[in-house]
């Protein structure tokens, strides 16, 4: 030890090669970091399906049921009716999960509207519904 | 070689941080792309699944009873004597079985009974209305009158008190029906677990003494209900496990959590005691695991 602490001729390549070490391993734990966060995002997005169950058709409201049939869970993140946002309840649902999203809409008697269900990754459902007469 | 080759890189170090680097970004990326790619094809594969279902709703009818539930064990004979068949042979009518049994010597009886047990998974005792019993017997003599009754499990005896009818019945030597309905007292008779213990005897000691054969060929219980039978249909290539039912009319959009898996190129029958069609148009729509729905009108 006091051998190693006398002769200092090698230190600067031993420190620089221990610092460009940790400069190696902090550079690709970050490149793994941003690759995992990347590819969860592009995971998560490609496992992504629901459908529409039901629609209903209620007093100042349209009640949409909604199962997540996907392999992640899922969170409504705006309803369209005819291309207009509409304020909704919030639902998230579990792999499996279903539930009523109730879209606050005064609709009217045997009119098409064409509603957009928007999940929080961008999945979208769209169809058109008859309103009751 | 190799040796020679871990000689010469031992010697020349100027690329090996190059090949390290090279290889580790290489790694990071088939983990990446085969992540992605794997998990698109189990996506694909879901997707490919989804796109084989077929789901047909060929008939949504209204259901009053329940199917017949029959002898399980043989006849427990407390008087008289058994002759000849077996319990089996009473499970169906008209199918030119039966069972035999004779009344005994002076005082001559006969008195026998049996366990039925009703199917509560499928049947549950809240959506029962009443419970009937049939038989189907002939007698070797009409001299005297026969009686069904059932143990009630509220005074621990049997009897056929509220029933329909408590006159008993008179044979011929001709096969008859016998039914009895126990009204809205059904449930003294049935257990929570859905058993119901049948009596048949006769009216009692004969005079003069006559022994009187009786061929039992079909003595059965079941439940009056108001449901609902919904046939459904797998047309697709692949199992179909459904999920959700809905019941559709103009005022109310009733959904039910179901269970049923029907295989491929198969139908079946599922039968609700807790949905009741009453007059009206209705939709019914049943919705796949996977995500695919069948729809069905019907009018009552």
């Amino acid at each position: 030890m006091k051998r190693f602490l006398k002769n200092a001729k090698a230190l600067s390549p031993v420190l620089s090669n221990v610092l460009l070490m940790l400069i190696a391993v902090a550079g690709m734990s970050i490149a793994i970091a941003a690759s995992y966060v990347i590819t969860g995002n592009l995971h998560d997005t490609m496992g992504e399906r629901f459908i529409v169950e039901d629609v209903w058709f209620t007093t100042g409201e349209i009640a949409i049921y909604i199962r997540n049939t996907g392999k992640v869970s899922i969170s409504i993140a705006a309803v369209y009716v005819n291309h207009t946002s509409q304020s909704f309840t919030a639902l998230i649902m579990e792999i499996g999960g279903h539930g009523w999203l109730n879209v606050t809409y005064a609709w009217s008697a045997n009119m098409v509207y064409h509603i957009n269900i928007v999940s929080s990754r961008g999945t979208q459902v769209v169809d058109y519904y008859r309103s009751p007469t | 070689m190799w040796t020679i080759i871990g000689h010469r890189l031992r010697q020349n170090k100027r690329g090996a941080s190059t090949v390290i680097a090279v290889v580790l970004s290489l790694v990071i990326i088939v983990v990446i792309v085969s992540n992605v790619v794997l998990w698109s094809y189990e996506m694909n594969q879901l997707d490919w699944e989804r796109m084989n279902e077929n789901i047909t709703i060929t008939g949504v009818t209204r259901v009053t009873n329940s199917s017949w539930f029959v002898a399980q064990s043989e006849y427990t004979v407390n008087e008289g004597s058994h002759i000849s068949g077996t319990y089996e042979d009473t499970q169906s009518a008209e199918e030119g079985l039966w069972e035999t049994f004779k009344e005994r010597q002076p005082p001559v009886k006969l008195d026998l009974n049996d366990t039925f047990i009703i199917d509560l998974s499928t049947w549950p005792l809240t959506y029962i209305q009443t419970i009937e019993i049939r038989l189907r017997y002939r007698a070797s003599d009409s001299e005297e009158r026969w009686y069904l009754e059932a143990y009630n499990w509220a005074t621990e005896g049997c009897s056929d008190d509220g029933f329909n009818s408590t006159v008993g019945h008179m044979p011929t030597t001709e096969w008859h029906y016998y039914a009895v309905n126990l009204t809205n007292q059904w449930r003294s008779y049935v257990r929570d677990d859905g058993t119901v213990y049948v009596k048949f005897h006769d009216e009692g000691p004969d005079s003069p003494p006559n022994q009187t054969t009786i061929d039992i060929d079909f003595l059965g219980v079941r439940a009056v209900i108001d449901g609902t039978r919904f046939t459904f249909k797998n047309e697709g290539s692949v199992t179909l496990h459904m999920v959700s039912l809905w019941i559709i009319n103009s005022t109310l959009h009733q959904r039910c959590d179901i269970d049923v898996i029907v295989n491929s190129a198969e139908t079946y029958s599922y039968i609700r005691a807790d949905i009741s069609l009453t007059s009206g148009s209705y939709r019914v729509k049943v919705v796949t695991e996977r995500g695919n729905k069948a729809v069905y009108s019907v009018e009552v």
